[in-house]
This record gives C-alpha cells, structure tokens and sequence, in this order.
C-alpha cells in the first residue's frame, strides 16, 4: 500500500478468502508521524469507539479491526449515500525500534491515536563531549 | 485546472441498495462496477478546490427519510460538536466548521499524510421543505446526525395513488 490514499477504499480480501461477517470493510485514512519519543498513528474511523476497536500485535504486525454497527432505525429508508456502514481494517508492520511493551491506544471523536514509543536504543543520545 | 477535470469520475454518488447486495448478479455487477471505477480513479486527481478543500468530498453523508423525518447523518471524524457548524434555511442544510489539527507533540518528520484539515463547508439540498423549529442533531464518536422533521405541507404531499382494476 504505498499510493495514496484518495477515496474511500475498501479492502480487498486476497483470491478466494472470505470474510465472516457479511460487511465492507474499509480502509481507514491515517496520518503517520515521527516525534521525539516514539511513532504515531492517527486513523479516522468514524463510529468506532473504544470498545469496538481492536489492536492486536502478532510478531512484528500491527493490525486495527474497528466493527461498526450499523444503527438500526425504525421504518427509515436510505434515499441517498456516500459512506456506506462498515467496518475498518489496515496493517501495519513495525519496525524493531519500536518499544512492543508500551503501545497505547486510545479513541477520540472517531479518531484513533497509536503511540509507539521507540525502545531505549532506538532514542537518538547526545554525547557529552568531555575536555581533556 | 482542476476545473478541467471532470468531476464525478471515481466518485459513487449514487443510492446504494444494501438489500441488492446479497443478490449474486447484482454482486456480479457492483463488482464489474468496482474494476471501472479504480480504473478511473487512476485519473482522478483530487487536487483541492473551492468546492472540495479536502480534494474529496467531505463531509460525507448519508440520507435517510421517513414520512415524518429526513435524517441526515455525516462522517466527521476529529471533530467535536463545538466545530461544527450547521444552518438550515427551508431546503438547505449547511454544514460547516474547521477540522483542527491537534498536535502537542514535537514533529519531526511525517511518513503518510491521508487525512486532511482545514475548513470545509457543504450544502445539501433537501429532498422537502423542513421545520426549522424542530430539528435535531447529536455527534457521537466522529458522526453527526441530524434529523429534520418534514413541515405538515411536505407530509401532505405524499399521496399513495389507488391503482383501479381496467
């Protein structure tokens, strides 16, 4: 996945697998950026809230499952739409700088914040230089 | 320049029947549809404009009606229902508001940007006159819903046609 991503993909599953639950799955739109102290991914995943997401690490992937349930409304008929209802998948693969042990996830407004702090040797260290 | 391209391409706009989608032909179909449009959408450059800052719609929204009710529900992810803005005038929803960047942390250096801030504004044409005194919105973990009772005139217009026997 390394285009950009424009519209609202769906993720496609690979030939001949299917999925359980009978859903779209989408990809969601994610900024990823470097700090000081770790690595952190912003997703957007509107609907999703602290109890329907799911992060799990396996090896060195990260993988996000964010389920959306659908609201079930009473004798609404849908006349119009440009976001389906559906749920959220994307992987990631972390790199070794990565401190496994301190992954924190936390959902806001939608938005799903990952901080991957970098384990100790990763951090850059400044070297006092001494005078003889 | 970005006037130059035509818009819609790659975009589905169109009603989605979720219904259908458990019809195999139709399955067939949507996924024919699916091929074509990633094929154009390879076209598509989604550069911002006035009318899409974003460079893709946003909001998005999705519609739904009763006889009584239009509902009205947007994907704002990161916003809090203090951004958010939304007037009605007799058939015109207006949502609009800034999507502020959050940041508390030291930057130093991006490896994916998808997501977008900036302010963004979208006009939605309503499908019947609504009553601006009893209309409703809630926001919940990134999705606005709004809900627009029809006026009694609009009710009324909706007329079920007695089908006679020739």
């Amino acid at each position: 996945m390394t285009t950009e991503l424009r519209e609202r993909e769906e993720v496609r599953t690979p030939e001949g697998a299917e999925r359980t639950r009978a859903r779209r799955t989408f990809i969601p739109r994610a900024d990823i950026y470097e700090t000081a102290d770790g690595i952190v991914v912003l997703a957007d995943m509107p609907g999703v809230d602290e109890n329907s997401v799911e992060i799990t690490l396996e090896k060195n992937i990260l993988t996000i499952d964010g389920r959306v349930e659908p609201e079930q409304r009473e004798g609404y008929t849908l006349t119009y739409a440009e976001y389906s209802v559906g749920d959220y998948h994307r992987v990631f693969v972390l790199s070794d700088a990565v401190d496994r042990n301190r992954i924190d996830a936390t959902v806001k407004n939608g938005v799903l914040k990952l901080t991957l702090p970098k384990s100790q040797e990763a951090k850059a260290r400044r070297i006092a230089v001494k005078a003889e | 320049m970005a006037g130059l391209i035509p818009w819609g391409w790659g975009r589905r706009q169109v009603p989605i029947n979720r219904e259908a989608e458990l019809s195999p032909f139709r399955t067939l179909r949507q996924e024919m549809d699916r091929i074509f449009d990633d094929f154009f959408r390879g076209f598509e450059v989604g550069w911002p404009s006035a009318e899409e800052p974003f460079g893709y719609t946003f909001p998005r929204i999705d519609m739904s009606e009763t006889d009584k009710e239009v509902l009205v529900t947007a994907e704002l992810p990161g916003l809090t229902e203090k951004d958010i803005e939304l007037t009605l005038s007799r058939d015109m929803l207006t949502i609009s508001g800034e999507k502020k960047e959050e940041k508390e942390e030291s930057v130093k250096g991006y490896y994916r940007m998808e997501r977008h801030y900036g302010a963004f504004r979208r006009q939605l044409p309503l499908p019947v006159e609504v009553d601006p005194d009893h209309c409703d919105a809630s926001f919940k973990n990134g999705i606005l819903t709004v809900k627009l009772a029809k006026t009694p005139e609009a009710q009324k217009q909706v007329k079920s046609i007695p089908i006679k026997r020739a």
